[in-house]
């Protein structure tokens, strides 16, 4: 509701803003030079450029009342006195009406057109989105049919060791499939212009320890250095979509940093802002791959070796469109003496849920 | 052998998710019972009395919920959960009507198993156990006092405040069970109001600061947006 009235206020004062300058111009002009000629070009002018910038299609039509009217009343014979009689001043009011109403529809079908763009540009990248991630499901998929297909076919003739192997690789790529699951969901708790998301306050060390043994729990040789404030510490978020940021950007550096010892999270406090940074003493951001790291579908630059078995997929671009929807940042950068460090921060505004 | 196994009743629509459960339970040794449906769960659960019952929320023909309401109405047999991952609500208000854990959908058998463990262990807890009550709790490496209200932890006293002690008495009591925000509220101050919620984090931040000497000490699991567990003493670490 709000929204709504804020548009309509905004229009109002441009309209009256921009007809009171034309109004003042053309005083200024009455006393300065002898000319009468530029008082009706001044308001047509004024009136094209309401109907321009106001963004409900009423004011356009309404200033060119309101300049016929000025125009009419203080700048025309008789002065200070309405006279729609005298053909001239009527036919200055239909053009001016006129232009108003032409210039407002037109550009009313230019949004529309633009608007249109838009969507189909939206609906593209869905598209291509969709076959990124068909593409990128298949290959697990492949992978967890052929190696069943094969225990089942071939039971009796393969060693336990082999079984054990393809039983191990359909759990690794299972696991890879819920992953991407989990993302994809989040992903529809953001849905574009409908973004519903309901911050909670939570404690800071609640969800470092929530994330800590999730990831232990899957990367349990891994070693995460953690780095808080001592002090108790609020954050508004969502948590579970906070939580999947925190375990993407981890998840990222285990299965990117090539060569690092140690991961460290750390979480600072900023004026009014909580930083949160995923730092790894690995390899790097190579150069070119910086720009599009957070973009909506990633492909690994063409490297299949066996570490980087799979795509970084959508893992980042999900943890960009989270932190925007909390209006927070998010970046990658790298760390003094070599490795990555992906950091992001949210805002502590005052919780409105009835706590001091 | 056979009649000390546990008996434990499988709720589960989905039948791939049934079978691998079944499969994994009776090779741990459990009897297992499943129902595909809340109304066979029911008649199941009736008729058997088993152990512990693990109750899938999204069953076809009712409400995961009423059944939980339903078994709590004459059996204390702890209940596990299969949630989705998505909104922490459902799982509230099941363990708020009664249900001991939840477990989130997809799930490692070793996580189940563990968590069927645990409530199976700790199931005579909270409505008193038929051991004599003593004047000490000791749950692995920390102890409670009753008589004189200490806290030790790992043979060190720990000094808690007076709101301090009733929560981690209550959490000790219900060692194995996830306590939700509302239920540790309204047993320790008897009403809710909005600033509730962060009075009780701020007391369990407290109480872990004061426990773990250092983090590799647990005693408290912290469920993200739902409640608190006390770990029992085979999850401490």
């Amino acid at each position: 509701m709000k929204r709504v009235w804020d548009v309509w206020l905004a229009d109002a004062l441009l309209t009256i803003g921009i007809l009171f300058a034309a109004f003042a111009i053309n005083v200024l002009i009455q006393n300065v030079m002898e000319t009468k000629d530029l008082v009706s070009m001044i308001f047509l002018f004024a009136v094209f450029i309401i109907s321009i910038v106001t963004r409900k299609r009423f004011w356009g039509p309404a200033a060119s009342v309101a300049a016929v009217a000025l125009v009419n009343f203080y700048f025309t014979y008789p002065f200070f006195e309405f006279n729609f009689v005298i053909v001239e001043n009527l036919v200055r009011a239909i053009i001016m009406l006129v232009v108003a109403l032409a210039t407002t529809s037109l550009i009313a079908q230019v949004n529309s057109k633009r608007k249109a763009e838009e969507e189909a540009r939206k609906e593209k990248l869905r598209a291509n989105l969709l076959r990124a991630i068909s593409h990128d499901l298949r290959t697990p998929l492949t992978s967890i049919y052929g190696a069943s297909s094969a225990i089942l076919e071939n039971y009796r003739v393969l060693t336990q060791e082999q079984r054990e192997k393809l039983l191990g690789d359909i759990q690794e790529d299972s696991l890879w499939l819920i992953n991407m699951v989990e993302n994809l969901l989040s992903v529809t708790k953001l849905d574009g212009d409908n973004v519903r998301l309901v911050k909670k306050s939570v404690p800071l060390e609640e969800l470092i320890d929530s994330v800590l043994i999730k990831f232990s729990r899957k990367y349990p040789t891994e070693t995460v250095k953690t780095d808080i404030p001592d002090e108790f510490v609020y954050i508004p978020m969502d948590p579970l979509l906070i939580e999947q940021v925190l375990l993407n950007m981890l998840q990222n550096a285990v299965e990117h940093a090539t060569g690092h010892t140690v991961i460290t999270l750390s979480v600072m406090i900023r004026g009014d802002m909580a930083v949160f940074e995923v730092k790894d003493d690995g390899c790097g951001v190579p150069r070119d791959v910086r720009s599009r790291l957070f973009a909506d579908y990633f492909e690994g630059i063409g490297r299949r070796s066996d570490a980087n078995k799979h795509n970084m997929g959508i893992g980042l671009s999900v943890c960009s469109s989270i932190i925007k929807a909390h209006d927070g940042e998010i970046d990658a950068y790298d760390a003094i003496g070599g490795g990555a460090v992906f950091r992001f921060s949210l805002a502590l505004e005052e919780m409105n849920d009835g706590t001091e | 052998m056979a009649q000390n196994r546990y008996r434990v009743l499988v709720v589960e629509d989905e039948g791939n998710i049934l079978s691998f459960m079944a499969t994994m339970l009776e090779a741990k040794d459990y009897q297992v019972l499943t129902a595909r449906t809340a109304a066979e769960g029911m008649l199941l659960f009736r008729s058997h009395n088993p152990d512990l019952m693990i109750l899938d929320l999204g069953l076809p023909d009712g409400d995961g919920l009423d059944v939980v309401k339903a078994v709590r109405e004459t059996s204390s047999a702890p209940i596990l959960i299969l949630s989705a991952r998505m909104g922490e609500n459902d799982k509230v208000q099941a363990l708020d009507l009664g249900a001991n854990d939840y477990i989130t959908k997809p799930f490692s058998t070793a996580e189940l198993l563990a968590r069927v463990r645990a409530a199976l262990r700790n199931r005579g807890n909270a409505n008193g156990s038929d051991s004599a009550p003593s004047d000490t709790l000791t749950i692995g490496n920390l102890s409670i006092n009753y008589d004189s209200r200490r806290i030790f932890a790992r043979g060190e006293e720990v000094k808690l405040t007076q709101t301090e002690y009733n929560i981690l008495v209550l959490l000790a009591e219900n060692r194995g069970k996830v306590l939700t925000y509302s239920s540790i509220i309204k047993a320790i101050w008897g009403a809710t109001d909005d600033g509730s919620i962060k009075k009780l984090q701020v007391n369990m931040s407290n109480i872990r600061r004061k426990l773990h000497g250092d983090l590799m000490h647990r005693y408290i699991h912290n469920e993200l947006g739902v409640g608190y567990r006390m770990l029992d003493e085979n999850e401490q670490y």
